[in-house]
């Protein structure tokens, strides 16, 4: 389940992808979810574990993909128990923090009313209020009693 | 400073290409659009000029700031457009709107957060997309669009 805490909090890593760039594993790059996610996010495509295919840039390394794609990946495969701050990722993330949370208990750190509007049959956890949020619009209402950002 | 500055910023692959027309510019949207990239552009010419391969056109100095050197060089610089990229959450600080309220310079901050502390309109606050207008070429040309303006 999706669980999202706003504002400041304990073991979070404000900026995830400077965190990646120095804990990411290589097996991480090829794992067939990382390649899904480079693909949509970056328009991408995974060449090997250290070179990633990139239509703007041509041949990148793995610390020149985006800060959301590097936070999805901590999100997905991290073991350290930090807490990441998913305001590195643009909206077009949300879908895959939604299906990441699908597989395991995924807590996130926001610091802006993030846009799930685009995710069916959304559900999530506030934490700072306690509320279990079924929609979208759920999501929204109960965001906007919180002040913490 | 006052009015609008054009500004270029582009090498071999990539061009970006806006106007800054206020003291305070916000930069967000969808991850992959291109905002760290941009900034890592003017941060590598800043250090190495024209060595770096990049090419800025801009009638006001365009520079970075980060989370440990920001207050040195806003205390040297009251004339630029300083970039600041969303991995400095002095961006929320009130000794940071401070010093901004109390400069002559122009900022463009890359964030997705609210900053209560900083007077900035809704009007000037952009995403990054890639223009239509030289599709043909092999360079990526990227500008500015408004995220909340409705005209």
């Amino acid at each position: 389940m999706l669980k999202i805490v706003f504002g400041d909090v304990e073991n979070s890593i404000y900026h995830p992808p400077t965190y990646f760039d120095n804990t990411y594993e290589d097996e991480w790059i090829t794992n067939p979810l990382s390649v899904q996610m480079i693909k949509d996010i970056d328009k991408s495509e995974v060449i090997g574990p250290r070179v990633i295919d990139s239509p703007v840039l041509g041949s990148i390394s793995v610390k020149e993909l985006s800060g959301g794609v590097k936070t999805l990946m901590l999100m997905a495969f991290d073991k350290s128990g930090k807490i990441f701050n998913a305001s590195a990722c643009g909206d077009n993330c949300a879908k895959w923090i939604c299906n990441i949370a699908k597989e395991k208990d995924l807590t996130i750190n926001l610091h802006h009313v993030m846009s799930f509007a685009e995710v069916s049959g959304f559900q999530a956890e506030i934490l700072n209020t306690g509320k279990i949020v079924n929609s979208y619009d759920e999501y929204l209402a109960e965001t906007v009693k919180i002040k913490e950002r | 400073m006052k009015g609008k500055y054009h500004i270029c910023v582009q090498n071999s692959r990539i061009r970006y290409e806006f106007d800054i027309k206020r003291n305070i510019t916000i930069i967000r949207g969808d991850s992959a659009s291109g905002k760290t990239t941009l900034f890592s552009m003017i941060e590598s010419y800043n250090r190495l000029g024209e060595d770096s391969g990049i090419e800025i056109v801009s009638k006001k100095e365009c520079i970075t700031v980060n989370n440990a050197t920001w207050d040195l060089i806003l205390d040297k610089h009251n004339d630029s457009i300083v970039f600041v990229d969303e991995d400095s959450p002095v961006i929320k600080s009130q000794e940071f709107a401070e010093k901004i309220k109390n400069s002559g310079n122009y900022y463009v901050i890359i964030t997705r957060e609210d900053l209560p502390n900083l007077p900035y309109s809704v009007d000037e606050i952009y995403g990054i997309h890639k223009s239509g207008k030289y599709a043909d070429t092999k360079r990526i040309y990227n500008e500015f669009y408004n995220i909340y303006s409705v005209s």
